[in-house]
């Protein structure tokens, strides 16, 4: 399961959008109806354009996610004619020139994924893994803030969508996500300050599991076909040995190919502050330490001392609650930009 | 292996930085075509004088004068090319430089196109630049052609260019006239001027008047441009490549003709793209014409003033501190000489001396010569910066780091210093593959008066940067935005380039101490933008043989 990564959920859920128009005679189809919803989202306030502006982005409510995305995908894109060889194609008597199947999509989708601390309640510590029952309830507890924090906005957007006319409390949505849910295959992540423990696949000795026995059972059976019918020093029946040596092969090489696999799919490690409110107390860290290093530089020794003591008193830098950079917001030098401790 | 190019079918100034091929005077002219016709008829007349790259030698002398011609897209339309032939030019130079202020941070970048507008963000730029491209104007002032004349001196200690620089400004405005080709004749910052006057800036050595490798601020410049395959004489460029070119694991090589040249394979193993017919884009290139002023009174007060609190907080005398500053803004002391190589200014006075640039006995003149040949040679330019992450030789915001990265930007760097002895990781092995994608030519010379003559905000005093690439949008404009006007591929977080960056709203500049000195870092914190562009354009320089098609009137995308 590549959804679990490093601590974090990497959600991907695609909604079909219902086909045709709404029966209030609506000019513009669900899709549209989709579209203009989401054009109709504001953009956080991270650009000279929406930095003053009066709304963020309603992702911005909550402490979970670090980044997300949402798109209508209307078709599936049509990369042309399967290639073939024109040998291949004479062989098989293709007559190029009859179209080939194209591929559809039933109705466009409402595709939504985002990269979500892999926690149920805000401030958990990151898991380096979950079981799939774990995750689920990670990614219901996600649903359910999102639909507290904006679930008009979700309404608008979802409200196109197929099966959601009963979606009416935040448990709702945790299940109508989860039906819409589809595995993530490539997470990508960016926050390691010191690289992790990777799960280095253990090559060689996989290698050796399948190619002795692959020896032992080919030399075996040349012996055998030569006419030693027992194996020189050991006194085993050739042929016996050489096929009991190959199915040990096969069983090695199945094992090995499932063994990597596995390998691949462990969750790497979360990073130290790889948690939404670290990332937010240390943007608003790194640029209050900034302007103290400017503020404090060629002063006395015991003047720098008291005025870290000021330093680590007034912005606490161990403590994510606060105060800390508000999320969806380009800086912390405007001081409507700060989340202070409750 | 090397590419053989075709020398004469490209334009000269592709491949030679005239400045440092003895012509310290350049002329640029700006001309707005009226009639199409007319227009190929002057373009016609101009190619025939135009200066290739082919090799000067005893069958080709030197030129006293060199011309060189270019094209906006504008135009390029004007000239009547084919719109097949248009509509495959980059967007970027389609749209114009004015266009890409917002990228380039040549208007305030926290504001809206709108706010910027209503500010009138331009207004500071030359009145020719102002006109062009401007909006609702009607394309009637857009510069359409850049022709440049360099020269060299009339003759040794003086300041007088070659008289065939006259003779041939004289013959190129006779070519126009109001009806065909238009002179732009609203150059400088009162619009007065018939074109725009560049020279090397000129010092007083003894009595002896000699142009020199500085530029207003007083950095040596112009050092390490980029050399590519085909550009230099087989033998030649086993030494000109040192420092220059890319490392890849097998020494250094030159970068692929293709990132300097179009029609030719480039860095990603591709043929840049060019337009219909493929013959009209081959051999040619692209560049970002920039006139750069330089405040140097602001740059002087900064100084003075961060030169103060240096020396206060290092302990050091107040002109090591401006020595040092001055350094770690540019990544090379005033002389050349790189920090990489060079980290202190103790080692620094000491090889001076032993070089003889300066010291006792030394000769002003005989200092200047030796300077001169130090940074032509390799050695000036043969370092790396993986072997330095933290920026303890020269500091990782510098402006030498931003422009050439050379290996500091392979991922499997590693970081870390020694507490006790400052040492760090070698990183011997580091290669320039996040760098080579993103090379320029720098062409162009400084504008203004001589080093003797009195310099503030308001004098007129800069650079003409000439930025040169097949892809203004992947080199040029990736270098401004990324690596000049801000600073994370860096770890400087917002902080733009101590030199030519933007600083209304982030005017700081680190500088990184050695911890086994038991000095603190020093963060510069009071930069004003000290650079500041006062407009230019993007312009194709065709070949000869594009040239020759359009001034026929024959390109032909069919």
């Amino acid at each position: 399961m590549a959804d679990l990564d490093t601590g974090h959920i990497f959600l991907t859920t695609l909604a079909p959008i219902k086909q045709g128009v709404p029966p209030d005679n609506s000019a513009a189809s669900y899709e549209q109806k989709v579209r203009i919803a989401l054009a109709r989202l504001p953009t956080a306030q991270q650009s000279p354009a929406t930095e003053d502006s009066k709304f963020n982005s309603p992702f911005a409510r909550n402490l979970r996610n670090h980044f997300c995305r949402m798109f209508v995908l209307n078709d599936v894109v049509y990369n042309g004619r399967d290639g073939s060889g024109a040998l291949v194609n004479t062989v098989k008597g293709v007559n190029t020139i009859n179209p080939l199947h194209v591929d559809e999509l039933k109705n466009p989708y409402l595709v939504f994924c985002a990269d979500v601390d892999a926690i149920t309640e805000d401030h958990e510590k990151l898991p380096t893994d979950l079981s799939p029952s774990r995750q689920k309830a990670v990614r219901s507890a996600y649903a359910r803030e999102l639909w507290d924090t904006m679930g008009e906005e979700l309404a608008d957007l979802y409200g196109n969508c197929v099966g959601f006319d009963d979606v009416k409390t935040a448990d709702d949505f945790a299940t109508y996500l989860n039906r819409c849910h589809v595995e993530t295959t490539m997470p990508y992540h960016d926050y390691y300050l010191k690289l992790p423990q990777f799960h280095i696949l253990p090559f060689k000795p996989l290698l050796a599991a399948v190619l002795i026995p692959l020896a032992v059972g080919l030399l075996s059976l040349l012996l055998w076909l030569f006419g030693m019918s027992t194996l020189p020093l050991v006194g085993w029946p050739s042929l016996a040995t050489g096929l009991i040596a190959l199915v040990l092969t096969v069983v090695a090489f199945v094992f090995s190919v499932n063994f990597a696999i596995k390998n691949g799919e462990k969750p790497l490690a979360p990073g130290k502050y790889d948690d939404l409110p670290s990332v937010l107390k240390a943007l608003y860290i790194q640029q209050k330490f900034a302007d103290f290093v400017v503020d404090t530089q060629g002063k006395p020794d015991a003047d720098l001392h008291n005025a870290f003591g000021d330093f680590l008193a007034q912005h606490a830098p161990a403590d994510v609650t606060g105060p800390r950079q508000k999320a969806g917001v380009i800086s912390s030098a405007k001081p409507e930009n700060i989340h202070q401790k409750a | 292996m090397t590419r053989e190019l075709n020398l004469t079918d490209i334009q000269g100034n592709v491949t030679r930085a005239y400045g440092r091929y003895s012509f310290p005077f350049a002329r640029y002219f700006f001309f707005h075509i009226e009639d199409p016709a007319a227009g190929r008829a002057f373009v016609d007349e101009v190619r025939k004088k135009v200066t290739t790259a082919a090799r000067w030698g005893e069958d080709l002398p030197r030129p006293d004068c060199t011309t060189n011609i270019a094209f906006t897209f504008m135009g390029l339309w004007m000239l009547e090319l084919p719109v097949r032939t248009l509509q495959g030019m980059p967007d970027v130079f389609a749209e114009g430089m004015k266009a890409r202020a917002f990228v380039l941070g040549d208007r305030d970048q926290t504001q809206t196109q709108k706010e910027a507008e209503e500010e009138d963000w331009d207004a500071k730029w030359d009145p020719l630049w102002q006109d062009n491209r401007e909006a609702g104007s009607g394309g009637k002032n857009d510069v359409h052609l850049w022709v440049s004349l360099n020269a060299q001196l009339a003759e040794p200690f003086g300041m007088n260019p070659h008289p065939e620089l006259e003779e041939r400004t004289k013959w190129l405005m006779g070519l126009c006239d109001d009806k065909g080709v238009r002179l732009l004749a609203r150059n400088g910052p009162k619009g007065d001027q018939p074109y725009q006057d560049a020279s090397a800036v000129f010092d007083d050595l003894d009595g002896a008047v000699v142009p020199t490798p500085k530029e207003h601020f007083g950095f040596t410049d112009g050092i390490g441009n980029p050399v590519f395959e085909g550009q230099y004489p087989k033998e030649a460029e086993k030494v000109a490549v040192i420092g220059r070119g890319k490392r890849m694991g097998k020494g250094w090589e030159p970068l692929a003709t293709g990132e300097f040249i179009l029609g030719h394979p480039d860095e990603s193993q591709e043929l840049p793209p060019t337009s219909m017919p493929p013959e009209f884009m081959h051999n040619g290139t692209f560049f970002a014409y920039r006139k750069l002023h330089e405040n140097v009174g602001s740059f002087n007060e900064v100084l003075e003033e961060e030169a103060e609190a240096y020396a206060a907080t290092m302990g050091v005398g107040k002109e090591q501190a401006r020595e040092t500053l001055m350094a770690s803004m540019c990544g090379r002391w005033s002389d050349g000489v790189p920090m990489a190589l060079v980290p202190t200014y103790d080692e620094w006075i000491k090889f001076g001396q032993e070089r003889r640039f300066r010291g006792e006995g030394v000769e002003p003149l005989e200092g200047y010569k030796n300077q001169l040949t130090y940074i032509a040679s390799p050695e000036a330019s043969d370092f790396r910066f993986a072997d330095d992450m933290a920026g303890l030789k020269c500091p990782g915001g510098a402006h030498l780091r931003r422009v050439n990265t050379r290996d500091y930007m392979d991922p499997l760097n590693a970081f870390g210093v020694d507490q006790k002895t400052g040492t760090q990781p070698a990183n011997k092995n580091a290669a320039t593959a996040l760098n080579k994608r993103r090379r320029i030519l720098r062409r162009g010379l400084p504008y203004g008066g001589p080093a003797w003559e009195e310099k503030t905000d308001k004098t007129e005093q800069g650079v003409i940067m000439i930025i040169m690439g097949t892809s203004l949008f992947r080199q040029f404009e990736f270098v401004q935005q990324q690596w000049i006007q801000y600073g994370l591929d860096f770890h400087q977080g917002n902080n733009t380039c101590p030199l030519l960056g933007n600083h209304d709203h982030h005017k700081r500049h680190t500088i990184p101490a050695d911890p086994s000195t038991g000095k603190p870092t020093y963060v510069m914190s009071k930069l004003k933008t000290f650079v500041e562009c006062r407009g230019g354009d993007y312009f194709f320089v065709p070949s000869m043989t594009a040239l020759r098609m359009i001034a026929m009137g024959i390109v032909d995308p069919t």
